[in-house]
């Protein structure tokens, strides 16, 4: 699959203050997004995600490494021209009402005037905010700015959609709605790179994530793949099998109160199954044991801070 | 070509919506009215002591203008981070910001051509003379405009505006005094004093050379400012104008927002 946008050895640092030491914002960092896909980025704070939508954008400028965009390497206008960009908290010159802000947006993008308006109406009434088309922005509320930074990151049909934590100051309502948006958008062929701390939110989207710590891809890869790969398996029983507890496999542990689920390791599970049978239970099924993002996004930070990463 | 003017629109709109602007263009139509007021027009040559006068004034409005907006366009969008959905789209950033000065020599244009209209009627009014020369004052009242526009929006790159205005307001009093007293001290005191007035005295354009208030207030009575005139001024400003830009795009294409 063709990749939209691949980033190879980024490394940029900051000087915090006068005197500080420069302070590696990303370093080294290397990622891929696949052309349809929706990529999570993910990462603690400070771990550099919106240093890298940055570069990408050429809001800042890396010390090095590449950056190619739809198979060019660099950042040009003409890239440019096929990405949307949702920025964290997204401001707009609050005396300006929606209608006029995407016009002047549509401009930045050289669309015509004749495609602009039926183009204003379609996105307007996309993020709910047809009646509030002509009010200024400065009686919106932060959820409706928000609205409004989705809909002018989608004024020119983007190929490429970069969204910075596009649920920010949504109600549970609007969440439910901006990820319509995107499960339509990804149906449309649009490529979509979501840097967000609502892991739920990547977990529900995203098709593949991208894990980044102190500016380092520290795991990548199909969200499914990620999930599954960490060679746990649950045992379900019929009825709670409370003798087993002494003889089971080191690796084996009960989850919850009731004692009728077992996870252990796939290296356990043989052993298990005998165990549980030779003592006359009964298997209602066994299943490969799928974290949760939260779980696996954790695992993989702390594995990082604590210098275990391989 | 029409990106530069839609940024530069953009800056005429966002003036059209500052409070500010509108109240530093009443306060100069204002005092242009209540010029007869003071007591010194009661006496002597009144036409003359009133252009002088309002043309002073159209100065220092130039100048407050100039800084403000020359000092805080960037830096405000880089402020709020208006700048991230602006410089994120298919723009240059030599576009952007040129546009944005272009922008603001728009919106000095439009209100010196207004403080032109509110003299030359009240001139007519009160004095039944219709005096064209103030065009030439207000010409290069807009000239040094620009020269402290591009020099403050090349500080708004790396300073904030409060610095910024403080820059332009130095630059603008040490580049008008610079062929008196700059001059004088190039060649009279201590070396290193002399060094550092040298120094000033022939990287900094003579603003003075564009004040030709005194001139036009006369009735060009004395000296006359002819085209030629007007020419070398026009390209003193382009000149210090255009080297300021090409710094400030220079700094502002490296600079990471």
């Amino acid at each position: 699959m063709a990749a939209v946008l691949r980033i190879e050895n980024l490394k940029k640092s900051y000087r915090t203050g006068r005197k500080s030491p420069r302070r590696e914002a990303i370093d080294g960092l290397n990622l891929q997004v696949d052309a349809g896909q929706i990529l999570g980025l993910l990462g603690p704070n400070g771990a550099g995600k919106t240093t890298t939508l940055k570069s990408v954008l050429g809001l800042v400028n890396p010390d090095s490494g590449d950056i190619w965009l739809f198979g060019e390497q660099g950042i040009n206008a003409k890239a440019r021209k096929k990405i949307g960009f949702l920025p964290e908290q997204p401001y707009f010159e609050l005396y300006l009402t929606p209608r006029k802000l995407l016009k002047y947006f549509g401009k930045l993008f050289g669309l015509q005037p004749s495609g602009i308006e039926a183009r204003i109406s379609h996105l307007l009434s996309l993020v709910g905010l047809t009646e509030e088309a002509d009010l200024s922005l400065n009686r919106f509320s932060k959820g409706m700015l928000q609205r409004m930074g989705i809909a002018q990151a989608l004024i020119s049909e983007p190929e490429f959609l970069i969204l910075d934590e596009p649920s920010s100051g949504l109600d549970p309502l609007g969440k439910v709605h901006i990820r319509g948006i995107l499960e339509d958008l990804r149906q449309g062929g649009t490529t979509i790179l979501i840097s967000s701390h609502q892991l739920s939110e990547i977990e529900d989207i995203c098709d593949a994530v991208a894990i980044i710590d102190r500016g380092r891809n520290v795991a990548s890869g199909c969200l499914d793949e990620l999930l599954l790969s960490e060679d746990r398996y649950e045992i379900s029983l019929l009825e709670p099998a409370l003798d087993l507890s002494a003889e089971l496999p080191p690796s084996a542990k009960w989850v919850g109160e009731e004692k009728d689920r077992l996870s252990l390791r796939r290296v356990d599970l043989n052993d298990a199954l005998k165990l549980i049978i030779d003592n006359g239970a009964s298997i209602a099924g066994v299943r490969e044991e799928r974290l949760s993002l939260e779980e696996y996004f954790t695992n993989r930070v702390k594995g990082s801070s604590e210098g275990t990463e391989e | 070509m029409r990106l530069l003017g839609v940024f530069a629109w953009s800056v005429v709109e966002d003036a059209m919506h500052r409070k500010v602007f509108y109240i530093i263009l009443a306060l100069t139509v204002l005092m242009i009215f209540l010029i007869p007021l003071l007591p010194s027009a009661q006496v002597g040559v009144q036409l003359d002591l009133m252009r002088e006068a309002a043309l002073g004034l159209t100065t220092i409005m130039a100048f407050v203008l100039a800084i403000i907006m020359g000092g805080t366009s960037i830096a405000r969008d880089a402020e709020q981070r208006t700048i991230y959905n602006i410089i994120s789209k298919p723009v240059q950033r030599w576009q952007y910001y040129l546009g944005k000065f272009l922008g603001i020599m728009l919106v000095l244009v439009i209100t010196l051509a207004l403080i032109f209209i509110v003299i030359g009627v009240f001139v007519l009014a009160k004095f039944r003379v219709f005096d064209p020369g103030l065009a030439k004052a207000l010409f290069t009242i807009f000239l040094e405009a620009s020269i402290l526009t591009s020099l403050t929006m090349m500080a708004s790159v790396y300073l904030s505006p409060l610095v910024c205005v403080f820059v332009g307001i130095l630059f603008y009093v040490v580049a008008h005094v610079k062929g008196g007293y700059l001059y004088d001290a190039m060649n009279n005191g201590n070396p290193i004093a002399r060094i550092g007035a040298g120094f000033l005295y022939y990287i900094l354009p003579n603003l003075e050379r564009f004040n030709i208030n005194e001139t036009i207030a006369h009735g060009e009575s004395v000296f006359r400012v002819g085209l030629l005139d007007l020419i070398l001024l026009t390209l003193m400003a382009a000149a210090f104008t255009g080297i300021f830009l090409y710094l400030g795009i220079f700094l502002f294409s490296r600079r990471d927002l």
